[in-house]
This record gives C-alpha cells, sequence and structure tokens, in this order.
C-alpha cells in the first residue's frame, strides 16, 4: 500500500466511524424569524429535533425582506438552497414567478399526517397558484389588530361593564373615541409607523379592504374601476387622524410602539406580532394599564383586516429532484410543525392549522382568541408580483402613501402616482 | 545579437509581471462587463439565461418616467455635492497647513475619522442626530425653520440632507489630497513673491491656484465619478423618497434587479450609468485640462 493510498483509506476510515449507525436525514431549514418568533421557532426545532432521533433540522436565520428572497433564489437555482424554508405566502406570486418552488402535492400531505380541510381557506387559498395547486402550507395568519389601553376610555360607552371595548361599529364611532382619548391627555390618540413602509400600507390596505377595493386585479390592473375613489377615501382617512393630531407624526415602527406601551396613546394599530411585548411588560407588572386587542372592527362597509401567513415552502434542488426520503423527511417536519403550532400561536398568530386554532387550549390563550374571529374575514394582498412583503406595494406605501398623509401631496394626487408607480412595474 | 536577446527578455519579464494583474483583471472586471452588456441585451431574470431581445430594454428605458427621475436626482445630488465638498476640502487644507507638528496632525486626524467609518455607521449616526422625534440636530433646525423638519421625508430636504452627510462623510480624503498638493508647492516662490511686495490674495491666486489646479482637477473628476455612483446613503436613509425625490440611478438598478428579478432590464440601466460616468469625467477632465493650462 503506497502512503497516498494509506491516508485515503485511514480518511474514508474515520468518515464511516463518524458517522451514525442509522442512516439520519438531515434537513436544512431557512428561515427569516427574528425576536420573539425566533426565540419560539428555535425552542420547536430544539424539540422536534430532539423528539425524532432520525431527522436533524439543521436550522439557520436570514435577514427579513428582499435580501431573504434574493438568497433563495439565487441559491435554489444552483441547488445550494435549503430543504425547507418558511415563505410569506403574499411572496409566493414571485416565488411562482421565478419557479423556485415545488408543488406540494396530496401524498406530501399525507405524508405530513395533514389535508387541505384542516386549515382555514383563507390561508389555504393564498398559499396555491392561480390554477390551485399547493405551493406553500400555510402555518399562521398574522393580521394587523386594534390593541387598546383601556384607561383612556374608563365611564365611556367604550367600555363594556367588563372592562373590554365595545361600541366601534363605524368609523364615526372610532373617530369619536380617538376625540375623547385625545380630550382624556392621549398624545397619540392612535399609533401606527406612519413614517415606516409596513405600518402605513397594513392600515391603507385595510381601509381600502374594507370598501371593497381592489389594489391589484388578477389582470394586473392597479385599483380598477372605482377602486381609486376608495384608495382616495382611505388616505383621505389616515391624512385625517394625522390633522386632528391623532396619529404620531413620521413614526418609525420601534417608536409607534414605545408610543402605545409606554401608555402615551389609546389605540394601537398593529400585528399581532406585538402581543408577547404586552403580555410580557404585563407579567412584568411593567405596564400600568389594562389593554386588550380586538380584530380590527368595521370601520367601512366590511369588515375585514389585512392578513398575511408565514407558510413552509420546499424550494427546487436546482435541476435535480429532491430525494424522495429527504422529502419525507421535510413533510414529516412540517407536519410536526402544525400539530404543534399551540406554541407559536403564543406569539401572537393564529394556527393557520385548524385542529389548533379550534383546540381548547388556543381558546384558553388570551387575547389570541378574541380576535382569531379574523381568521375567516383575512384580506390577503392581491395575487401579484409586485404585492406582498418587501415589494413594490410596500414602496410606495412609505415613498408615497407615508408623505402623503403627512400633507405633502393631496389624497387625489397622491392616489394617481401610486397607480402610475405601480403600473410601471407590472411588465 | 546579445542585445537582441535581452530585449526578448526583457519583454518576457515584463509579460510575466504584467499577467497576474491581466488575468484577474479580466476575470474579474472584463468577464463580467462583457457579460452584462450581452445581459443588457436578454430578458434574463437575476440567475440563469434570457432570450435575445435586442434593444428592447433600452426602448423601454427611454420610456421609463423613473429613469428620467433617476437621472435628474443624479445631476441634483452631483450639483449639490461636487464643486462644494472640493470647495470646503480646500477651504480645510488651507487652514490645517497653516498649522504645524502635532496640532496638525490631530487636525488632520480629526477631518479624516468620519472617512474611516462605514457607510452604515455614517448614517446611522445621521439618522440618529436628525431623527424627527429626538435628534440632537432638530433644535437647531427648529430654530431656522419655526418646526422640526423630517429631513429624510420631506422632498426638499431630502437630497441636500443626503448631499451634507455625503460631504462630512467623505471630505477628509479630499483634504489630504490638498494638503500633499500644497506641500508640493516650493516655498521659495512664497518667499520671492514676499519680498516683492505681494498680498495674501495675490499669493494664492498667483501661486497657490495655479501649481494646486492639477490636484484640483483630481478632485473634481474623482468626487463627479463618486458622485455619480450614489446608492449606499439614500438606501439607508431614505429608500429613495418621499414622492422618489432621492431615486437615483443605482438604486433603480438594485431593485429591478433583487426585487423584480429583471436582470436584463437592470444590465442596461447600469450599463448606462457606466457609460453616462466614463463620458461625463472624460469630458470633465479635458475641460478642467484646458482650463489650467489657460490659467
Amino acid at each position: 500500500m503506497t502512503y497516498k493510498a494509506f491516508t485515503l483509506a485511514s480518511a474514508v476510515a474515520a468518515l464511516l466511524a463518524g458517522a451514525p449507525a442509522s442512516a439520519q436525514q438531515t434537513v436544512t431549514w431557512w428561515d427569516f424569524l427574528s425576536g420573539g418568533d425566533g426565540v419560539r421557532m428555535k425552542a420547536l426545532i430544539d424539540q422536534f429535533n430532539s423528539e425524532h432521533p432520525d431527522i436533524q433540522v439543521q436550522a439557520t436565520t436570514l435577514e427579513w425582506g428582499v435580501p431573504f428572497y434574493t438568497k433563495v433564489r439565487t441559491s435554489a437555482a444552483v441547488g445550494r438552497g435549503p430543504d425547507v424554508m418558511t415563505y410569506h405566502l403574499s411572496r409566493l406570486p414571485l416565488g411562482l414567478a421565478e419557479e423556485v418552488l415545488t408543488p406540494i402535492t396530496a401524498e406530501d400531505l399525507d405524508t405530513a399526517g395533514l389535508a387541505e380541510e384542516d386549515f382555514f381557506a383563507t390561508a389555504l387559498d393564498a398559499g396555491k397558484d392561480a390554477e390551485g395547486a399547493l405551493y406553500a402550507i400555510p402555518f399562521d395568519i398574522h393580521a394587523i389588530v386594534l390593541y387598546y389601553n383601556a384607561s383612556y376610555l374608563e365611564g365611556s360607552r367604550f367600555l363594556d361593564d367588563e372592562g373590554k371595548l365595545t361600541g366601534i361599529e363605524s368609523l364615526a364611532d372610532f373617530e369619536e373615541a380617538l376625540a375623547l382619548a385625545a380630550e382624556n391627555g392621549a398624545e397619540s390618540p392612535v399609533t401606527y409607523a406612519t413614517g415606516d413602509d409596513g405600518g402605513t400600507y397594513r392600515v391603507f390596505y385595510t381601509l381600502l379592504a374594507q370598501q371593497g377595493g381592489t389594489l391589484i386585479s388578477d389582470e394586473g390592473e392597479i385599483l380598477p374601476g372605482d377602486s381609486t375613489e376608495k384608495a382616495v377615501r382611505a388616505v383621505e382617512i389616515m391624512t385625517k387622524w394625522h390633522q386632528e393630531g391623532w396619529q404620531p407624526e413620521q413614526a418609525l415602527y420601534e417608536a409607534s410602539v414605545a408610543l402605545f406601551t409606554s401608555g402615551k396613546s389609546a389605540f394601537q394599530l398593529n400585528g399581532v406580532w406585538e402581543v408577547p411585548t404586552m403580555t410580557d411588560l404585563e407579567d412584568a407588572g411593567d405596564l400600568g394599564f389594562d389593554w386588550g386587542a380586538v380584530e380590527i372592527p368595521q370601520l367601512m362597509d366590511q369588515q375585514v383586516t389585512w392578513a398575511d401567513s408565514h407558510g413552509f415552502a420546499i424550494p427546487v434542488q436546482g435541476d435535480a429532484p429532491m430525494d424522495p426520503e429527504k422529502r419525507e423527511a421535510v413533510m414529516t417536519v412540517i407536519g410536526w410543525m402544525e400539530k404543534n403550532a399551540i406554541q407559536w400561536a403564543d406569539a401572537g398568530h393564529i394556527p393557520a392549522y385548524k385542529p389548533v386554532a379550534e383546540s381548547e387550549e388556543f381558546a384558553a390563550m388570551q387575547p389570541n382568541a378574541t380576535y382569531a374571529s379574523l381568521a375567516d374575514r383575512a384580506a390577503y394582498d392581491p395575487r401579484s408580483e409586485i404585492a406582498g412583503v418587501a415589494s413594490p406595494a410596500y414602496d410606495v406605501a412609505i415613498n408615497i402613501i407615508s408623505p402623503a398623509i403627512h400633507g405633502y401631496l393631496s389624497p387625489e394626487d397622491a392616489v394617481e402616482q401610486m397607480k402610475a408607480e405601480l403600473q410601471s412595474r407590472l411588465r | 545579437m546579445a542585445m537582441i536577446r535581452n530585449r526578448s527578455r526583457h519583454r518576457l519579464v515584463a509579460l510575466s509581471l504584467i499577467l497576474p494583474f491581466a488575468a484577474i483583471f479580466a476575470l474579474v472586471f472584463a468577464y463580467p462587463v462583457a457579460e452584462v452588456v450581452r445581459m443588457s441585451f436578454t430578458d434574463a431574470p437575476l440567475i440563469g439565461g434570457g432570450d435575445w431581445v435586442g434593444w428592447d430594454n433600452y426602448a423601454r428605458l427611454l420610456s421609463d418616467r423613473l429613469f428620467y427621475t433617476s437621472l435628474k436626482n443624479n445631476g441634483y445630488f452631483v450639483l449639490l455635492t461636487v464643486v462644494p465638498t472640493t470647495a470646503i476640502a480646500l477651504a480645510i487644507a488651507l487652514a490645517v497647513n497653516r498649522l504645524s507638528g502635532r496640532m496638525q496632525a490631530l487636525a488632520l486626524v480629526l477631518f479624516f475619522t468620519p472617512y474611516v467609518l462605514p457607510v452604515s455607521v455614517v448614517t446611522q449616526i445621521w439618522a440618529w442626530m436628525l431623527d424627527f422625534q429626538f435628534g440632537v440636530l432638530q433644535p437647531v433646525i427648529e430654530f431656522f425653520t419655526g418646526k422640526p423638519v423630517p429631513v429624510f421625508k420631506n422632498p426638499n430636504w431630502v437630497m441636500p440632507a443626503v448631499a451634507v452627510v455625503t460631504i462630512w462623510w467623505t471630505n477628509g480624503f479630499n483634504v489630504l489630497l490638498f494638503l500633499a498638493g500644497l506641500r508640493n508647492i516650493p516655498t521659495e516662490l512664497y518667499e520671492a513673491a514676499a519680498l516683492d511686495g505681494a498680498t495674501r490674495r495675490q499669493l494664492f491666486g498667483r501661486i497657490t491656484w495655479p501649481l494646486l489646479w492639477p490636484v484640483t482637477a483630481l478632485v473634481l473628476t474623482l468626487q463627479l465619478i463618486l458622485q455619480l455612483k450614489i446608492f449606499d446613503q439614500v438606501y439607508l436613509l431614505s429608500e429613495g423618497g418621499p414622492f422618489n425625490s432621492s431615486y437615483v440611478l443605482l438604486l433603480m438598478v438594485y431593485r429591478e434587479a433583487f426585487q423584480l428579478n429583471n436582470g436584463g432590464y437592470a444590465a442596461a440601466v447600469s450599463l448606462v450609468l457606466f457609460l453616462l460616468i466614463v463620458v461625463i469625467s472624460i469630458l470633465q477632465f479635458q475641460i478642467l485640462r484646458i482650463g489650467g493650462r489657460k490659467s
């Protein structure tokens, strides 16, 4: 035996000795979850790994937004992507256009022990392409909700006997409550991230959707028909809140949350993901007021709320198909996650998997159970490549809507500019 | 015979010394540039090939409103930065040049420190200082305008504000160039002129300015190239808004390529920007040289 062959043989032997006896599947997992979401997801993954000696999930957390989706696209194209990843369902149209996602078949769902009927229809639809093929399995539904600080409403008609928010059934009611809160000394009666893309977009989209307006039609028309007037109306409402001094000026996300947690705002329009912030503060005794969170009331013609979902998707592996055993392992991971989604609900989200969302355990979870009613009335982002998280639609919010509601442009001109801007991004 | 051999040997040595650079240059510059040119004639996404579409991307560019907006903003930004930063750097260099020893070193360090900082740190510092709710500079702004101004969210303020940040950040390097230029001017010239009774103004106008002109021309050209490439500060401070008033060409390239997956179109935009920079900077340098010769 030559020296070379000897070293080679010993290297192989060392490798074999290091490998476990049974064939173990390693599932590469990518997500974009940070903060409280990230902590909870890591706990879930650790628990999965300890319960499944034959499958090990190796998770990496990447930066949220454009960087995440760019990385997925580039790595999946050359087969260096993850085996499974979290995906915003609102960003699914871009993923489909880029052809980076693989369809999830009925057999896949069987492997995971899931069925389509187990999911909220609104969320499941958002995970499908235009032809109805499933590309991402929804994990949760997260929407904006109305947080309230009861101390500004005491003694008014807006609190019931138990101190819960009540009596907001129209825009007039809500604005009456805002005026009352201002009278009672609220610095910003309603807070949301008026100087950021997400905060502005979600409120705008909810107001538009509550009037039955469409941002982008399936045919690719921006604000078709009377949706333009409805969009103007939405911007007018937000502008009015600014002019009345009811909402903070140019508030960035953190500042907008701080206004509410520090008790300077009576209401907050923000995502369910801030629920843990509130419960943590309350548990630590640092909050100093009674709060609650409810589904966004019907302010306009119908009660719907902007919503999105985190889902699980399986990217393409370059040109090669995924090893069937690996795919089985991936589906096992997804199935397990769905069935243990109650821990994820702890982060404020509503589980998209009904057996969990309708469980007694979830019903006991507050305030999640209170606003869970929104799941059936969720208004997802338009099915378009230029809509969804970190998309041109979000850019328009920071570029046009946010400055417009601060008085730099009239609502009519802002909406016109918005239409032109979005139209130019559509090929 | 021996001479000929020596010459060919010379050539071999020269070639072998040039080769590593030429190879790396070809690999990381020439090849990608050729690819960008090819890509700009296709409808390629960010990854993978596309179909040949001829001049379509360029035709689309000419009818893209955002392209003209970006072009205008690039021009505006160049106006706001290139000459001001050169003038400020010259003034600082003249002042620093009059200090000596440790004081000069200290002054140089102070002016050069911002240049060492990464752009993200620079923008973070200024975003905090100019923060609408808590910024330490807001009282100053309030003193002049009567109310606090969200500078990066106001269509009129955003570009000048980004220009101020950029000048503060990059000025140290220009000061250094000017200082080196000033030190190259022989002191005898000043002494002789002083003996002839030249005033300070004459010393500057007849000696410093003309002898410093090559450096000034260099600084102006370097600045022009640098400022046409504006991206980071805008991306980090204003994201192109409000109302696209800080949208610039490189931001357009970034959005088209990475957000919208239009590789071919992004390649066309970046190629236009590249040609623009080449043409403008050559033109400018030539004009400055001619101007320098006349004076």
